[in-house]
């Protein structure tokens, strides 16, 4: 069974790969420093732009009550994106429109800074079993930088300096001295929430605050939308991205509709083509694939096989806590990735709501820390019917606003 | 479920509103850093508003079937107060009094004022509120990035500020709104138990500085403590609405004493009181009037043969007899963990179901008198 579901997937890879397909983003090939490119960087000038589209993340459901209302009837967004490397870095420039400039600012509890985040692959040789586009998955991890629109925040140990905690009536200095204290409280603050993250599952996220993870991202607000930049080296102690083309992920955060963590739109992998270089064919081809299959034939086997009675199959479906919602996933993920979850469930298994949250309804179990999804197994499915599943869960996305 | 749970049961019939319990959290942990709106520890006229406001009306919990019900953030003007700070500098060159900020609301905004007319049939009762550091956490099974944990050797709920992410899906997950976001530090913070005090024999700050002795201190499993009897032996402390399934640690012995109504010339209702049952009921749930009548029997035993546990318990002679800390069990923690174990820096609440009653003599040459019982 496992044989001929493997079977299945070198076969389609292998058609797809037949035709010659163009990377989603083309890196462009520059001698410049980037190191400190931002968004008025004259690098850009030479750069591809390309157009990718987010789509709203629908897999689980938050508890926000009033994010819930503002994100209900999200839309997917196009965004313009481009690549610029010149071997020891690369840099990455999105463009998205968002007509309110939003910023997290001190002394509110309410809200949310606009912001986006690019998500790298640790391992890509094997453009099918790429980790889980929420932000990897077990034995699958991803590093993620994100920067968002924060104005001012501290470290909780203010670096260590306890006294600087202090609030300033406590202090027992007036004066020039208080306007001292004062000033240097502000300077102990940081203006820029960039952050770095590595992480196998979307609960396993972790900062990776050791400094080993150097990156550079700006972000500005012009003309109703964000410009933001990205610069990293091409290889580091978590990915290396020497290579002829690379799997990259893009999200981005609206704060007017009090989006954080999962209240955001993001892409599936997408392919970037580093122009100069070898290979990379068969991850353009795996990111790109839109499997031929019979959509309107696949809804009816979906609905045969009673995938409703767990997922969230369309958007207009009742929300079913039992497995994830269905509804965007042909916006965010590869063929490859549905094919690989049919017929292997547990190859990669969605970390869900904390098991806590929702004690009745099991994604998974557990043993010894090795999660095993409750999923039935669909290998058994014949070739046609696996690609008309495919080829309708592909269609399952929200539309571009 | 942690391994032992520390819990707190809070006598309401004792509790004056003082809120000596809140500046002593205040002063311990909340008044900088981002913290200055925070009350871990708040005491509440009931019927009221709350802090925040409405904070019952705000959902987060679970319902029946186990499942996290989504919640409502509260707002940082509307809800909290911003606290405001007033001159005094200024006052010496001749300035008028002002606040930094317009005060529009704040945590006791209707204090005192409770509901009925006055003086026929007015109410109300102070309830003091902590963190439940409960058993099944709404803002632990809130949070996706797996931030917060319950500690497993005495149930102390915690935010890992590290793994934290300014997210705040747990403010909307916890039905008592006992946790907070921190906008200086972007990330979420909460009361702690006062777990460094209790690991070195100290009593949490509210409970140690509670001058109406209301507070009792202790672990649930230890049969000899004064939570174990109240909560599990005579069943009259009851978690606060118990409905939203979290299942708290804090216990409340709900107010029994109420005076009669008045009728329109001013003369009193007799057999009346003036707290309907029907407020304790949705509090604390059925169980209350179980509770109510073991309190009445007990005081009505007192008074016939001067005797009662329960009487004694809650009396509290000393205020030693409220708490039974465990230090000797903090130290094998510590040591299990490969921590070197701190010396507790006061000995007169120390007397846990693990605790050497010699234990006085190792660290202080024996000379307290209250170490163990």
């Amino acid at each position: 069974m496992k044989k001929l579901a493997n079977t299945i997937i070198a076969t389609s890879i292998a058609a797809a790969s037949l035709m010659a397909a163009d990377a989603a983003i083309t890196a462009v090939k520059v001698d410049a420093d980037l190191s400190n490119v931002s968004y008025g960087s004259k690098v850009w000038e030479s750069a591809k732009f390309s157009e990718i589209t987010l789509y709203p993340q629908t897999t689980i459901k938050m508890n926000d009550l009033k994010a819930n209302e503002l994100n209900a009837a999200n839309k997917a967004k196009k965004a313009q994106v481009a690549a610029v490397y010149n071997g020891n870095e690369i840099a990455f420039m999105l463009k998205w429109p968002d007509s309110t400039m939003n910023i997290q600012k001190g002394q509110s509890t309410t809200t949310y800074g606009d912001g986006f985040a690019v998500q790298f692959a640790s391992d890509a040789s094997k453009p099918a079993e790429l980790p889980y586009i929420g932000m990897g998955s077990e034995g699958r991890p991803v590093v993620v930088h994100i920067q968002k629109a924060v104005k001012g925040f501290y470290e909780p140990n203010g670096n260590g300096n306890v006294y600087y905690q202090l609030n300033r009536n406590q202090t027992e200095v007036f004066n020039d001295e208080l306007a001292a204290f004062d000033k240097k409280v502000k300077n102990i603050g940081s203006n820029d929430y960039e952050r770095s993250f590595v992480s196998e599952g979307f609960r396993s996220m972790t900062e990776i605050k050791d400094g080993s993870n150097a990156s550079y991202a700006r972000l500005g607000y012009k003309d109703n939308g964000w410009r933001g930049t990205l610069t990293r080296p091409m290889k580091d102690s978590y990915v290396d991205l020497h290579a002829g083309a690379i799997p990259v992920a893009f999200a981005v955060w609206d704060g007017a509709k009090m989006g954080r963590d999962g209240l955001k739109n993001l892409t599936s992998w997408v392919s970037v083509k580093l122009e100069g270089e070898e290979g990379g064919d068969e991850l353009i081809a795996v990111t790109g694939e839109q499997v031929a299959g019979d959509a309107a034939a696949g809804k009816e086997a979906v609905a045969m096989n009673g995938c409703a009675g767990c997922h969230q199959i369309e958007a207009a479906d009742a929300a079913n806590l039992m497995a994830p919602s269905l509804s965007n996933i042909g916006g965010y993920t590869t063929a490859a990735y549905l094919k690989e979850s049919l017929v292997n469930p547990s190859a990669v298994v969605v970390p869900g709501y904390n098991r806590n949250a929702h004690s009745n309804y099991m994604w998974y179990t557990e043993d010894n820390g090795k999660r095993t999804s409750t999923m039935t197994d669909y290998s058994w499915l014949d070739e046609t019917t696996m690609n008309n599943v495919i080829a309708y869960l592909q269609t399952l996305k929200a539309e571009v606003e | 479920m942690s391994k032992r749970q520390l819990a707190m049961v809070m006598d309401l019939n004792k509790c004056i509103g003082c809120q000596t319990c809140t500046v002593a959290c205040k002063t311990q942990w909340t008044n900088r850093n981002g913290r200055e709106y925070m009350y871990w520890n708040n005491v509440e006229t009931y019927p009221g508003t709350g802090y925040p406001k409405n904070w019952m009306e705000l959902g987060g919990g679970f319902d029946a079937a186990g499942d996290l019900q989504p919640g409502v953030i509260p707002n940082l003007e509307a809800d909290y107060g911003v606290p405001w700070d007033y001159n005094y500098d200024e006052l010496q060159h001749g300035a008028s009094f002002e606040p930094n900020v317009e005060p529009t609301w704040g945590p006791n905004w209707d204090e005192d004022e409770g509901a009925g007319v006055f003086p026929q049939d007015n109410y109300f009762f102070y309830l003091p509120r902590i963190c439940n550091h409960c058993t099944n956490p709404g803002c632990l099974s809130a949070c996706p990035r797996d931030a917060i944990f319950k500690r497993e050797e005495d149930g102390v709920v915690l935010v890992d500020l590290d793994r934290c992410q300014g997210y705040r899906y747990c403010i909307a997950g916890c039905p008592y709104k006992k946790i907070y976001f921190n906008p200086k530090i972007s990330k979420s913070e909460k009361c702690i138990l006062c777990f460094p005090r209790v690991e070195q024999g100290l009593p949490p700050a509210c409970a140690q500085q509670c001058v109406g002795r209301i507070r009792f201190v202790g672990f649930l499993d230890d049969e000899e403590s004064q939570v174990h009897k109240l909560v599990h032996k005579y069943k009259v402390a009851l978690g606060l609405r118990n409905d939203y399934g979290t299942q708290p640690n804090v216990y409340y012995i709900p107010p029994t004493e109420s005076p009669a109504k008045f009728d329109a010339e001013g003369k009193i209702i007799e057999g009346s009181t003036r707290l309907p049952i029907e407020e304790l009921e949705k509090l604390f749930g059925q169980e209350v009037h179980g509770a109510i009548k073991t309190l009445k029997d007990e005081m009505a035993k007192r008074k016939e043969t001067g005797e009662s546990e329960l009487m004694d318990l809650l009396i509290a002679y000393q205020h030693s007899d409220m708490f039974r800390l465990d230090n000797n069990y903090y130290q094998e923690v510590a040591k299990a963990k490969g921590q070197t174990p701190l010396a507790p820096v006061d000995t007169r609440y120390i007397a846990g179901k693990h605790t050497d009653t010699a234990h006085a003599m190792k660290f202080f040459g024996g000379v307290t008198s209250h170490g163990g019982h």
